[in-house]
C-alpha cells in the first residue's frame, strides 16, 4: 500500500493524462468547451500535485527524515512536471490561447508516467546532500527546466505554423494556432524566464560545490551538460537578434536546447556516471 | 541584448557592406569577425558541442584504463588531441580565448555607442524619426505653445517621467525616458564572464586543489598534491583528532564527521568537527570531509589484570608486534578469528617468558574467566578489535573565488537587466499650426517589450490630452 502522498501523485498523473486527451481532442475537434475543460483538470491537478509535495514533506518529518522533497529522480520527476503545469497555466492565462496545452502537457504526462515506474518511497538524506544550498539548487534548475519545456512545446508549434504560413494557408488545426510573430514571442519569452534561473541554478550548484567539495566547477558531466544546455539557450538569444538567423534557426536552437535540458537532467543520470546520481 | 531595431540597421548597413567587404582592409575585416554576433553564436555551438565528449570520454583516468577500452591507433590519436583531459586541452582554451576575445571585442565595439544614448539622448523629435518610430500621433489644439508645453511636461511627469524640455525656433520638445541602463545589462553578462574567467585564472594560479589522508590522533601539515602537481606544505596543520560515521536505523550512511584542531606553533588555535558539508577554514585554506579509510592493520584491545582480579592495565597489540610486560615477558598478538569454534571472536597470543618455552593460547572476546583457569601470574582478557580510521580531507586554497562569485552576481544582474528592463523613450513636440493652432506630436519607442510601451504610451497621451482640452476650456487662450 503507498502513502497518501504517492496515491495524489498518481491521481495527478490521471489527470495530466486526462488533460493531455482533452487538450488534443479539443484541437482537431475546434472545441473551446473541451480546451476550457483541460484548463481545469490542469488547475484540479495543480491543486493536488501542490498538496501531495506538502504531504510527502510532511511524512518525511513523521518519520523523522525531514526534507524537502526534491532529493531523487522520482521526487525531481514530480517536482518538474509541477513546475511544467504551473509555467504552462501561467501562460494559458497570460496568453489566452489554450491550443498550447496539446503540445505542453504531454510533456508533464510523460514525466509523471515515468515517475510512476521509479521507487517512490521516502528515503532518507545521504551526507552529501544535507545542506540549505539543496533547496536553491534544486528549486531554480527546475523552473529552468520547466519554462524551456514549454518553450520547446511551443517551437513546435512555431514550426508548424511557419510551414503553413509560407504556403499561405489556414487550414485545419494549424490554422487555429495563434501567428508565428505570437509563437516566437513565446518561445523567447518562455526563454528568458528559464534562462536566468538556469543560470541561478548553475551558480547555487557551482556556490554549494565549492562549500561541500572544495571546488566550485570539476567538469562533472552533470555541471558540463548544464553548460551545454547555457550555451545553447546563449546561441538562441544571439540568434534571435543577428540576420539569417532567427526565425526557424533560432526555433531549432529552442528544441536542441531542450534535448539537451534532457539529457542533463535525465540522460546524466542514466546513462553516464558522476557526483548527480540521485543517492541511488 | 540587441534590439530589433539594430537588427533592422545592421540590415541595412550589412546590404550596403556585402561589395565593400572584399576591398576593406585586412585588419578591419578581422574586426568586423572579432565583433560579428555570428561568431558568438558559433563559438556557443562549438563550446557546447565539444563538451560533449569530455563528458562521453571519462576524464583524467590512468592510461591503463583507456587501454582497456581503445584499440592502440585511437588511444594514440585521442592522447595525441588531449581528449583524456580536454577542458584543459590547448585547442579548448583556444575556443575559450577566442569566446573571450569576441565578448571583448564586442563590448568595445558597442558600449562607446550605448554609452552616447544614455550621456546624448536624441531630444527633438524630428520628422523622420516621428515616421520610423512604431508609436506616433498628431492632433491640433488652441493655446499658445509654452503654457501648453507646461500642460504636457507635468502630465508626463505625473505619468512617466520628468521630462527634458528643449526649446528651438518656437518650437518646444518635451522628451522622458525610463530604464536607461537597460542596454548596459548584456554589457555586465558579458564582463561578469570574463570577470569569472578571470577569478578561475586567479584561482588556478595562485591557490591549490589537494589532499590528505589523516590517522586517527595524527597531525599533517603536508599534503599531497592531486595529478602529480605540486606537494604543498601548510603553515599550519590539522589534527584528525577522531573520524566517526553515523548511520540511520536503516545502516545507511547519516554523517560523516571529523573532530579536527589546527595546530600552529605547538598550539592549538581552532577546532572543529567538520561534517561533509560544513567545511573547516583556517588562514583561507579549506578543509572538507572528503573520504575515510581504515588505517593500516587493526589493534587488539587486551585488558591485564592479576590472578586476584587487580586490574593492571590494557594492552593495544599490533599484529605480530611484540610487548614487554616487566616482570612477566614477552606479549605478541598473533591471529585473530572472526568465531573461534563457534565461540565468537578470539585472539590468539605467544607469550615468550625468559628461560621458558614459548607458550600459544587464544583469548576469547568478553571470557576473562577462561583465561582464569589457566593460573598464571595474569589473566588476560580481550576485549575486542579497534579499527584505526583515517579521514580523507580536500584541502583546497582559492583566493580567486570571490571574484567567480562576482562575476556571477555582474552576469546574473545584467541578464534580468537586459530581459526585463525596456528602455522607453517618449517624445511631444508642440509647434505652431495653421489658423494659430497649436500642432501637438506625440511618439514613443522601447528596445524591448513593446505592447507595455503601447498601454504606457496610450495612458500618457490620454493623459495630455485631457489636461490640454481641460485647460483649453477654463482659459481658452
Amino acid at each position: 500500500m503507498n502513502t497518501l502522498n504517492v496515491q495524489l501523485f498518481d491521481l495527478t498523473t490521471l489527470l495530466f493524462g486526462g488533460a493531455s486527451g482533452t487538450y488534443i481532442a479539443a484541437m482537431y475537434g475546434k472545441k473551446e468547451t473541451l480546451a476550457r475543460i483541460g484548463t481545469w483538470i490542469c488547475v484540479a491537478a495543480a491543486v493536488i500535485s501542490t498538496v501531495a509535495l506538502g504531504v510527502r514533506w510532511a511524512e518525511s518529518y513523521q518519520m523523522g527524515i525531514g526534507r524537502i522533497p526534491v532529493t531523487n529522480l522520482y521526487e525531481s520527476l514530480v517536482f518538474f512536471a509541477w513546475s511544467v503545469n504551473l509555467f504552462y497555466l501561467f501562460v494559458e492565462w497570460k496568453y489566452k490561447n489554450r491550443t498550447f496545452g496539446a503540445f505542453v502537457i504531454p510533456i508533464a504526462f510523460l514525466t509523471m508516467l515515468f515517475a510512476f515506474t521509479n521507487e517512490s518511497s521516502i528515503q532518507p538524506l545521504v551526507p552529501a546532500l544535507q545542506s540549505y544550498w539543496l533547496h536553491a539548487h534544486v528549486i531554480t534548475c527546475f523552473v529552468g527546466y520547466a519554462a524551456f519545456a514549454v518553450s520547446a512545446g511551443v517551437a513546435v508549434m512555431y514550426f508548424l505554423k511557419a510551414r503553413q504560413e509560407e504556403a499561405k494557408t489556414e487550414k485545419g488545426v494549424i490554422g487555429c494556432f495563434p501567428s508565428t510573430k505570437t509563437l516566437d514571442d513565446l518561445v523567447y519569452k518562455s526563454i528568458i524566464w528559464g534562462f536566468p534561473f538556469l543560470t541561478a541554478g548553475i551558480i547555487t550548484g557551482a556556490a554549494w560545490a565549492n562549500y561541500a567539495w572544495g571546488t566550485y566547477w570539476s567538469w562533472d558531466p552533470k555541471e558540463t551538460w548544464s553548460l551545454i544546455v547555457w550555451l545553447v539557450y546563449a546561441a538562441f538569444l544571439h540568434a534571435r537578434i543577428t540576420r539569417g538567423w532567427h526565425g526557424k534557426r533560432a526555433a531549432i536552437l529552442s528544441i536542441v536546447g531542450f534535448l539537451a535540458t534532457i539529457m542533463c537532467y535525465l540522460g546524466v543520470n542514466l546513462v553516464l556516471s558522476g557526483l548527480h546520481s540521485y543517492g541511488s | 541584448m540587441e534590439t530589433a531595431s539594430d537588427v533592422r540597421a545592421e540590415r541595412i548597413s550589412a546590404s550596403g557592406a556585402i561589395e565593400r567587404e572584399q576591398t576593406k582592409p585586412v585588419a578591419i575585416r578581422i574586426w568586423n569577425f572579432l565583433i560579428s554576433k555570428k561568431l558568438a553564436i558559433w563559438n556557443l555551438i562549438l563550446l557546447a558541442v565539444t563538451s560533449i565528449l569530455g563528458t562521453v570520454i571519462q576524464q583524467n583516468q590512468p592510461p591503463e584504463k583507456y587501454r582497456q577500452v581503445y584499440e592502440d591507433w585511437a588511444y594514440n590519436l585521442m592522447d595525441r588531441i588531449n581528449l583524456f583531459d580536454m577542458y584543459h586541452s590547448w585547442w579548448f582554451l583556444l575556443l575559450l580565448c577566442l569566446f573571450t576575445l569576441n565578448l571583448t571585442c564586442c563590448t568595445m565595439d558597442r558600449l562607446p555607442r550605448a554609452i552616447r544614448t544614455v550621456r546624448k539622448p536624441k531630444l527633438t523629435l524630428d520628422d523622420a524619426m516621428e515616421k520610423s518610430l512604431p508609436q506616433s500621433e498628431r492632433w491640433q489644439i488652441k493655446g499658445d505653445i509654452p503654457r501648453r508645453a507646461e500642460v504636457c511636461k507635468a502630465a508626463i511627469a505625473r505619468l512617466f517621467a520628468a521630462p527634458k524640455v528643449t526649446e528651438a525656433d518656437g518650437v518646444v520638445h518635451l522628451y522622458a525616458e525610463k530604464g536607461v541602463y537597460s542596454g548596459f545589462g548584456a554589457y555586465a553578462t558579458h564582463a561578469g564572464i570574463v570577470i569569472v574567467f578571470i577569478g578561475a585564472i586567479i584561482g588556478n594560479v595562485f591557490g591549490f586543489k589537494s589532499y590528505v589522508n589523516i590517522p586517527d590522533g595524527k597531525e599533517a601539515s603536508h599534503l599531497d598534491a592531486r595529478g602529480g602537481e605540486e606537494h604543498v606544505n601548510l603553515p599550519f596543520s590539522v589534527r584528525n583528532n577522531r573520524f566517526w560515521v553515523e548511520t540511520y536505523p536503516s545502516g545507511q550512511p547519516k554523517k560523516y564527521a571529523s573532530d579536527l584542531s589546527v595546530i600552529e606553533n605547538s598550539r592549538e588555535v581552532l577546532r572543529k568537527t567538520i561534517t561533509v558539508n560544513d567545511p573547516l577554514v583556517y588562514k583561507g585554506v579549506w578543509f572538507y570531509q572528503s573520504s575515510y579509510g581504515q588505517e593500516g592493520g587493526a589493534t587488539a584491545q587486551v585488558a591485564v589484570s592479576r590472578q586476584d582480579g587487580t586490574p593492571l592495565g590494557s594492552l593495544s597489540l599490533r599484529p605480530n608486534e611484540p610487548v614487554r610486560i616487566d616482570g612477566y615477558g614477552v606479549v605478541r598478538g598473533v591471529n585473530y578469528e572472526q568465531d573461534f569454534q563457534g565461540n565468537g571472536p578470539a585472539l590468539q597470543l605467544v607469550i615468550e617468558k625468559p628461560g621458558r618455552p614459548a607458550s600459544n593460547l587464544w583469548i576469547l572476546q568478553g571470557r576473562s574467566d577462561l583465561d582464569h583457569r589457566r593460573k598464571d601470574s595474569l589473566v588476560f582478557s580481550f576485549g575486542g578489535l579497534t579499527a584505526k580510521m583515517y579521514t580523507g580531507l580536500q584541502v583546497a586554497k582559492d583566493p580567486g573565488v570571490n571574484v567567480v562569485w562576482l562575476g556571477c552576481l555582474l552576469l546574473t544582474a545584467g541578464m534580468m537587466i537586459s530581459f526585463f528592463v525596456s528602455h522607453r523613450r517618449v517624445w511631444i513636440r508642440l509647434s505652431p499650426g495653421p489658423h494659430g493652432k497649436v500642432e501637438v506630436a506625440a511618439a514613443g519607442s522601447a528596445n524591448r517589450n513593446r505592447p507595455a510601451l503601447e498601454k504606457t504610451f496610450a495612458s500618457i497621451l490620454a493623459e495630455v490630452r485631457n489636461d490640454l482640452t481641460k485647460t483649453e476650456k477654463e482659459n481658452p487662450a
